[in-house]
């Protein structure tokens, strides 16, 4: 706006209004067509996250967790700080959302801010959109219960803390095992990349666990069999609840909309005291000098906001074998070729996605042929089949489910249609008695009047 | 008590005999015919037995035109006879006329059904 005005008075001072008004019109015309190139949000066509709302208990987060916001920042993503309950809070301005990922960064919060409460963030996540939550020793029942909505329980004890007397972390100033260093990660290239992370993961936090009904939570990483939760100043008067590796130090969930979560028990871990020291596991031994917590949390954030392990199919497509044009019906015992183009979103582009177990239902209300797709390594799934003796109306459906990668479910729908009366064989085998039966009985006839005529 | 029932039955059977040989040749020609009718009808049943039914519209042409042409030769067989009365007035040839007639039809339905 204070660009056109500053245009507007060198145009009106140095020629005739007449003129002026001309340059004036044409000026707002091509700053208006710039326009559509300012919005740049999350999109179908680019499926990382681009502006994220991080909530914070006091801004001194902000330094003390630099080096986590400014790896976000160099990757390309809008961070707005806010603190968590600021009045002026809002997720969405006239029903459309102006965040694409949420970060929890303030675990003592009893209220969020006016507009924003636990029904409203999990709007956001049913909605597709990302979420980070991060608790701590001081977590409060706000940030519980948005767990407990996503499948995963924190320890009911609000003073109980993580203490692994194994496989804690060497150091000079804290002696109670609260700071673990955990390696026991999941299995996973697409979560956590492919450079295995060689140090532990520093951590210090309250513990969860997994709703065991829940099919859609993982844990990322998980404590070592010998930790269990508990006050560490004061004496246990009776068995943990939670122990060993059923303990969940950082878990992840990917809901039937595609939309990630992440839910960890220690905000320590995003820290720079983290980032940077260096990690001796009492067990073993060996000292890294860097501890892993860069790695994986920068992998991990790759993960939740949609850098890696998306996937979309396209370009279904489906033809009579000898045929290039899609039929709008298919005949009982026809060869038919069918084709899927499914792509891997890199961060920035849409690669080709390579694997061999993709698969291909032919279903009416039961897979009547179930095909695994062969590739060509640039994204081209195809594969040919028989249609089935069956007709009726099918669906070509490809239900595609892989741990870490986002879940693809395509349907098209044909018809299948039997034999008209011309397309049968002309002459039935099995049928060759009967059509001797009734040559012999016309045979027969002919000879019978024969003889009954000229019998004297 | 068994043997007087085979003496019996044998006797029954010299007795039908005898009888049946006194009928004309003419209605022995037709009798045989319509064996032959039946026989081919029979032996196409008990193959849809063995094989089943498949082409089931074929099945029921091949022993319709059996069952068909037998039955038309039974009435043939009533009309020529002279010692029915309720057709003392048919002339022979008509019977027999009728009786082309009505295969030549059977056998078109026949062919046609046939697949």
């Amino acid at each position: 706006m204070q660009l056109v005005s500053a245009c507007t008075k060198t145009l009106l001072d140095s020629r005739g209004k007449a003129a002026a008004m001309e340059k004036f019109s044409i000026s707002i015309l091509l700053i208006i067509s710039l326009l559509p190139f300012l919005c740049s949000s999350f999109s179908q066509e680019s499926p990382t996250d681009r502006r994220i709302l991080v909530l914070l208990d006091d801004f001194s987060l902000k330094s003390s967790h630099s080096i986590f916001f400014s790896s976000l920042k160099s990757r390309g993503f809008d961070l707005d700080f806010k603190l968590a309950d600021d009045p002026k809070l809002a997720l969405q301005r006239y029903g459309q959302y102006l965040y694409d990922g949420l970060v929890l960064f303030s675990p003592s919060v009893e209220r969020f801010g006016v507009a924003l409460d636990l029904a409203a963030v999990l709007d956001f996540v049913d909605s597709g959109h990302d979420l980070i939550v991060a608790a701590d020793a001081s977590a409060s029942d706000l940030i519980k219960s948005i767990a407990t909505e996503c499948g995963v329980d924190f320890d009911e004890d609000p003073s109980a803390l993580v203490i692994d007397h194994k496989t804690f972390a060497v150091s000079e100033i804290e002696g109670d095992h609260t700071l673990i260093a955990a390696d026991d990660f999941i299995q996973s290239d697409v979560i956590l990349g492919k450079t295995k992370i060689e140090a532990p993961v520093l951590f210090k936090g309250i513990a969860h666990s997994i709703n065991g009904a829940n099919g859609l939570a993982l844990k990322v990483l998980s404590a070592s069999p010998s930790a269990y939760s508990a006050n560490p100043s004061s004496k246990l008067s009776s068995p943990p609840s939670l122990t060993g590796s059923t303990i969940s130090l950082v878990s992840v969930m990917q809901a039937r909309n595609n939309a990630r979560i992440m839910i960890t028990g220690s905000l320590d871990m995003f820290s720079n005291r983290c980032f940077r020291s260096g990690v001796q596991n009492a067990e073993s031994a060996i000292k890294y000098d860097k501890s892993g917590n860069e790695q994986f949390v920068a992998e991990l954030t790759k993960w939740i906001f949609h850098e890696r392990g998306h996937l979309k199919a396209v370009n279904v497509r489906h033809h009579k074998l000898g045929e290039t044009d899609e039929p709008a019906m298919y005949r009982i015992k026809d060869d038919l070729e069918f084709y899927v183009e499914i792509y891997e979103w890199s961060g920035k582009s849409w690669e080709p996605y390579v694997a061999n177990d993709a698969q291909v239902q032919f279903y009416m209300m039961s897979p009547y042929v179930l095909k695994t797709l062969s590739t060509d390594q640039k994204g081209l799934y195809h594969t040919t089949f028989k249609v089935p003796d069956v007709y009726g109306v099918f669906q070509f459906k490809v239900e595609y489910e892989r741990l870490g990668y986002t879940s693809l479910s395509l349907s098209k729908q044909i018809p299948v249609r039997p034999f008209r009366h011309n397309e049968y064989e002309r002459f039935i085998t099995t049928a060759f008695p009967y059509y001797g039966a009734s040559f012999a009985t016309m045979a027969g006839f002919f000879i019978f009047s024969f003889v009954y005529l000229y019998n004297k | 008590m068994a043997r007087s029932t085979s003496k019996d039955a044998q006797a029954l059977f010299n007795s039908l005999r005898s009888a049946y040989s006194a009928t004309p040749t003419s209605f022995k020609i037709i009798d045989l015919y319509v064996g032959f009718a039946v026989f081919t009808a029979l032996i196409q049943v008990v193959y849809m037995a063995i094989v089943g039914s498949f082409p089931f519209n074929s099945f029921l042409s091949g022993v319709l035109s059996c069952v068909g042409t037998a039955v038309l030769a039974v009435c043939l067989r009533i009309q020529v006879n002279k010692e029915n009365k309720e057709f003392k007035d048919l002339p022979p040839e008509r019977a027999f006329a009728d009786f082309v007639l009505c295969n030549l039809v059977l056998h078109l339905v026949i062919m046609n059904f046939l697949g």
